[in-house]
């Protein structure tokens, strides 16, 4: 029971923000029926499977959505860009950058450039608008 | 219910403004009351307050019966609303009073950073909020994917301001009390674009409360309204997992459910009070409660169907926008607007004879919305 419960943790958010911190982005991949989630969750949504494995998502995508956030909350210095890229099948929220002087669209290029951590010790990712 | 704006009442004495004006308004009296349904959201992190239900029960007379506190971000007081009128339904039952209140502004000591931060705790606490995502930032992201997919405009955003403002005027209780213009809409800072200030509700202090009774019981209230369906759904969280942003897809199943317990369609519907936290939730609103077809939303409120006068009224009240988000009050606010306006009791603000309204409250980032459809009693 109680190495079944840390072997839960180990895949779940720490791993992620783990990952995180070394540049990867995961998400998860249900084993029955190839769900694919862009963060941790215990069940898959689609079939109710609890056999979900930890998977690379791909550190380069698009722009799904995205907006300049001017009135952060505590804790934060504002303005800046978040944004949910889509990478891949699956979607994760990030912090985005962008050339000062350029609004990143909807259906831009972005890469993974960072990793952030300005919310006590958790991290974020953070993606770049790709320019050519 | 309190009028919405500032107040200094600790939560106990603004809820019991409320709460005694609901026992007057339906002629009952403390001992007449079975059950406490209650909704606040925040008072935790605001003012350093739980457990709030029997302390509002005592405040209100009601100390004893079996009290309960709801919390869904912004859709916490009509959740509240729904396990009342599901209990009442099955006879646990028969005569409950449903509230709830919320302390937002200054007043509770927090300022724009810190409530920011509160808010913000609705969204998924490791997968987002390490970002700096923020309310207005959500429905920002949610508008966004909205007015790329169909066009929809920030002058279409703002009318939905306008509209909201207009109607405010002529409610006695709204937190605003003043027109405002697509002008000065699109003129005013930038929160979150699209969002501009003057596309933002306020932060609001309130409280609203309603006594719901059995249906045998309620030809011996003072002048009852029917309950005809209610939905409560959820959606996927965090925003990523979502499958379309802004589908909204919670308020379309909690609507599904609601018109199928009340046995009509979206057309049979009079008007709507729906959850206006920033004008591009009032058009995903219309779009998922069945109004007008997808994409449509942005057109209609620019050409004015949505105002008092238009063929599809939404927010008479003033919604949101202007008459005020006290977060846990919000909820049973909508059901007092729709009470009113079926008893034809609105005032200024009185639509022609409605006979059916409905009231969608939303939580979070659209992961919770309840839907409620209420009836004039023949
Ligand atoms: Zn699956």
């Amino acid at each position: 029971m109680s190495a079944n419960m840390d072997e839960t943790v180990s895949v779940g958010y720490e791993a992620w923000a783990d990952a995180l911190r070394s540049e990867r982005v995961l998400g998860v991949s249900c084993s029955d029926c190839g769900a694919t989630y862009g963060t941790p969750i215990s069940v898959c949504h689609d079939c109710g499977s609890q056999d979900l494995e930890l998977v690379d998502l791909p550190t380069d995508g698009t722009l799904y959505s995205v907006t300049r956030v001017a009135v952060p909350p505590t804790g934060f210095e504002g303005p800046y860009h978040v944004g949910i890229v889509q990478l891949g099948a699956a979607r994760v929220t990030a912090r985005i950058e962008t050339a000062a002087e350029d609004n990143p669209e909807i259906g831009d290029p972005v890469v993974l450039s960072g990793v952030m951590e300005a919310d006590d010790g958790h991290p974020a990712p953070v993606f770049e608008v790709e320019t050519d | 219910m309190t009028t919405f704006g500032v107040h200094e009442s600790s939560l106990p004495e603004l809820f019991a403004t409320a709460a005694l004006s609901a026992y007057d308004d339906a002629g009952v009296d403390p001992a007449d009351i079975d059950a406490f349904y209650f909704g606040n959201a925040m008072g935790g992190q605001t003012e350093n307050d739980t457990h709030l239900a029997p302390t509002l029960a005592t405040e209100v007379g009601l100390a004893g019966v079996p009290a309960q506190r709801f919390e869904d971000a912004c859709a916490t007081s009509a959740n509240a609303f729904k396990n009342a009128v599901q209990a009442v339904e099955a006879g646990i039952h028969d005569t409950v009073l449903v509230g709830g209140v919320e302390r937002c502004t200054p007043e509770t000591g927090k300022g724009t950073g810190e409530m920011t931060r509160i808010f913000a705790s609705a969204s998924h606490r490791q997968y987002e909020q390490p970002t700096g995502l923020t309310f207005p930032g959500v429905f920002a992201l949610l508008t966004k994917r909205h007015m790329h997919e169909y066009g929809t405009t920030e002058e279409q955003l703002a009318h939905v301001a306008v509209k909201n403002h207009g109607n405010g005027t002529r409610n006695p209780r709204a937190h605003f009390g003043s027109e405002t213009t697509v002008e000065e809409v699109l003129d005013s800072p930038v929160v979150a674009d699209p969002f501009h200030l003057m596309d933002c509700c306020p932060f609001s202090d309130g409280a609203a409360a309603v006594v719901v009774t059995s249906d045998d019981s309620a030809a011996s209230f003072d002048d009852p309204v029917d309950v005809t369906g209610v939905g409560h759904a959820t959606d996927l969280v965090p925003l990523g997992l979502k499958p379309t942003l802004h589908a909204t897809q919670a308020a379309r199943d909690a609507a599904a459910q609601a018109y199928e317990q009340a046995g009509v369609t979206a057309d049979e519907i009079d008007f709507a009070e729906v959850h206006d936290c920033f004008t591009g939730a009032e058009v995903l609103a219309s779009e998922a409660i069945g109004f007008f077809e997808d994409g449509q939303g942005g057109p209609a409120a620019e050409a004015g169907r949505t105002a008092l006068d238009g063929d599809r009224p939404i927010n008479p009240s003033g919604g949101l926008k202007a008459k005020g988000h006290p977060i846990g009050a919000t909820g049973v606010a909508q059901i007092v607007e729709l009470t009113e306006q079926l008893r034809g009791e609105a005032g200024d603000r009185q639509l022609d004879d409605p006979q059916r309204g409905l009231a969608h409250n939303l939580g979070g980032d659209a992961g919770t919305t309840v839907i409620s459809i209420m009836e004039a009693r023949a």
